[in-house]
């Protein structure tokens, strides 16, 4: 039983939990961006919590499903079609042998997915099913979807089941500005006192160049405090001896463009970090698309965590509900 | 007649020409067919071609070479 | 100098909800780096619940914590009574190494023509990446600078930014240590297994891809096969062929022997050279030279 895929939207890639555990090695997580997304899906169409699904990004894939299955379509806000007629988002739906769903223009947020019941059956590499296209592995075939290309489908769904729905309350909007929490920290002492009050004041635009990678905005520029730099950083004012990033950590070369780094970032470099994005946040950049605001709103380690526990509790209520 | 807009159906840069050197897909008062590439939208690093989704004549470009556009924004203006 | 003979201010910080970030010190020097191994070390034996993942890093070292099971700020106050046990341990410490033959083309035409696209990113457009090394670092002869670079081995202080990637200081005192700036603006394009130097690091690009090091030279073989259909790889069990604690050295290798390696590569027979060692850091630091002489000793007989 398979997936036909017959045009595979602009990047569309098989992604799970993420491949946890060889970031000392330099693999970053990967994974799905919008986690909470991703989680409901397997949710509504029965499956473990693990399974992988399908992560697309502007333009959703057309796919024909060769046997009677049951999908759900979770994440942005994208008319959603089974031969021609919208079906709902956030909500599981019988497709019969030959039918074949396809997409409409976004309306908001930036990542569909699309969760089949027994999830999508690749290979396990380093324990995750999750592409990492930067080095070709993991995945189907380590790569994005390819028109023609075939994915099998797992047989191992719990309790597959058509018009399991998504409460409405639950669904979340995608405003055109987000709103993201930000624990300042690392090297912020780096930036100049001014330049770290603009960070957190200027609403930052998403550029073209925001991916599977990270994110670049524009908006600002920032200053860094002059010194002597130490030994082994190199002579520029952004440098500092390389380190780890953590996931969700900003870096600001030369003092423009900010980077959020995402779940297929660089584990590890040389420019300064001003601080890292609560985990559960990146949920909410991962449906920014190029063009939109961004706001980095501060919180403490305890804000940080309170953020975290609200949106966990959430999908547990959630999960609990629809099983 | 009448007139048809091509809009984008990606957020990104926008481009006249597949790539710097290279003559522009189409000028005004050049017809296409339905499914001619009309330009290119960049994000992410991927080039996604404009197609038209309609015959006609360009009448206008509506964005500039190298702007940024928005899902959904008019591009190329047809007469029909 | 000693390994306990430091002065680090450490900082602890955190990366978000997920990370506790550890700083022992700015500034990139042996004696730090090994606090940061012997600490992370003791950390992993601990085998702490909630402590999901140890990156040791060069002067640094990251913990990815699960703050479910762990509090971020009680991690934080294990770390630092760590940090207070290891400090007086750090002469006694010793790492299981290895000492690996590393083939290498310095000033290859492959990485001098990727370079060249790239003259208006550089600090210096007039020169090469190599010419300009030299220079900063006082060398009268950019030949001079080549040999200073493959004259001692390096120790692989992280792995990272894409798999396999290894950061390698030199095992040389400090006023020998070569050290340059990244480009002004990272290049779009990188050769695969390029050899490149950035602050007081050399590294080796697994794959192709962007980068802002100073380009020096150029691998033969990979330190990344993500099939694993080189023996290396595969008797391994493992994608990425260096480990955190290897010792490397870089051996100088003409065009011919450069080739040679590609033809064992793509026949799929090749082999690192390499044998199996204790590094003692505190034996290190009272002998550079000695211990370099004695390790070089052990690879080549």
């Amino acid at each position: 039983m398979t997936i036909r895929v017959q045009d595979p939207g602009l990047e569309t890639t098989v992604q799970d939990t993420g491949r946890l555990g060889y970031y000392s090695i330099g693999f970053p997580p990967s994974g799905a961006l919008d986690s909470f997304a991703y989680h409901v899906g397997n949710a509504l169409v029965g499956n473990e919590p693990g399974a992988a699904a399908l992560e697309a990004v502007y333009l959703g894939p057309t796919l024909e499903f060769t046997q009677d299955t049951v999908i759900a379509v979770t994440g942005a806000d994208i008319p959603a079609f089974v031969d021609g007629e919208e079906i709902p988002l956030w909500e599981s739906v019988a497709v019969s042998a030959g039918s074949v769903l396809s997409f409409g223009q976004l309306r908001a947020g930036a990542r569909p997915y699309v969760a089949v019941a027994g999830g999508i059956d690749v290979p396990l590499y380093y324990g995750s099913r999750s592409t990492y296209t930067l080095v070709g592995i993991g995945g189907f075939q380590g790569r994005a979807l390819r028109a023609g290309d075939e994915l099998a489908i797992g047989s191992d769904a719990r309790d597959p089941k058509a018009g399991r729905r998504l409460n409405p309350s639950d669904v979340p909007v995608h405003p055109s500005t987000a709103e993201v929490h930000l624990l300042v920290g690392l090297h912020s002492y780096r930036l100049t006192e001014d330049s770290l009050a603009r960070f957190t004041d200027t609403e930052w635009k998403v550029t073209p160049d925001a991916n599977r990678v990270g994110y670049r905005f524009r908006g600002a520029e920032l200053e860094f405090v002059p010194r002597e730099q130490p030994f082994g950083a190199g002579s520029d004012p952004a440098n500092v001896t390389d380190c780890g990033y953590p996931v969700g950590s900003v870096q600001v070369p030369g003092g423009v463009e900010p980077i959020v780094l995402l779940q297929d970032a660089v584990t590890g470099g040389g420019y300064a970090t001003l601080g890292t994005v609560v985990s559960v946040d990146r949920d909410r950049l991962a449906q920014t698309k190029t063009g939109d605001k961004t706001r980095f709103v501060p919180v403490d380690l305890d804000g940080a965590l309170e953020v975290r526990r609200d949106r966990h509790a959430a999908l547990d209520r959630i999960r609990s509900a629809l099983s | 007649m009448g007139s048809h807009k091509i809009t984008s159906r990606t957020p990104g840069v926008f481009y006249h020409r597949p790539s710097p050197d290279a003559d522009p897909y189409v000028t005004t008062g050049a017809s296409v067919a339905e499914g001619d590439t009309v330009g290119l939208v960049e994000v992410m690093k991927t080039f996604h071609e404009v197609k038209a989704d309609a015959a006609g004549t360009v009448s206008a470009f509506l964005v500039e070479n190298e702007d940024e556009v928005t899902i959904g924004q008019d591009l190329v203006e047809l007469e029909t | 100098m000693t390994a306990t003979d430091t002065d680090t201010e450490t900082r602890y910080d955190f990366g978000g909800d997920e990370f506790v970030y550890v700083e022992l010190s700015p500034a990139m020097s042996l004696p730090v780096h090994f606090t940061s191994l012997a600490i992370t070390r003791r950390l992993a034996e601990e085998a702490i619940p909630g402590v999901e993942e140890i990156a040791p890093s060069n002067a640094s070292y990251m913990v990815r914590v699960d703050p479910d099971r762990l509090h971020p700020r009680d991690l934080v106050r294990e770390l630092q009574r760590i940090e207070g046990e290891v400090g007086s341990l750090s002469d006694d410490l010793t790492i299981a190494s290895r000492i690996i033959d590393v083939p290498i083309m310095l000033n290859d035409p492959w990485t001098h023509e990727v370079l060249m696209k790239f003259r208006d990113r550089h600090q210096d457009p007039t020169g090469t990446d190599l010419d300009y090394g030299a220079r900063i670092n006082g060398y009268s002869s950019t030949e001079d600078f080549i040999d200073a670079l493959a004259a001692s081995p390096y120790l692989v202080t992280m792995m990272g930014f894409v798999p396999g990637l290894p950061w390698c200081f030199q095992l040389v005192p400090r006023e020998r240590q070569v050290e340059v700036p990244k480009y002004v603006r990272p290049r779009t394009e990188t050769p695969e297994r390029a050899f490149g130097f950035g602050g007081a690091f050399a590294v080796i690009y697994p794959v192709k891809g962007a980068g802002g090091y100073q380009l020096f030279g150029s691998a033969p073989a990979p330190i990344f096969d993500g099939e694993q259909r080189l023996p290396d790889f595969a008797e391994n069990d493992s994608v990425v062929f260096f480990k955190h604690g290897d010792v490397i050295n870089y051996r100088r290798v003409d065009q011919a022997e450069y080739d040679d390696v590609r033809a064992q590569v793509d026949a799929g027979t090749w082999r690192y050279s390499y044998k199996d060692l204790e590094f003692s850091p505190s034996r290190f630091l009272a002998d550079p030279d000695g211990t370099n002489a004695a390790m070089k000793e052990v690879l080549y007989g």
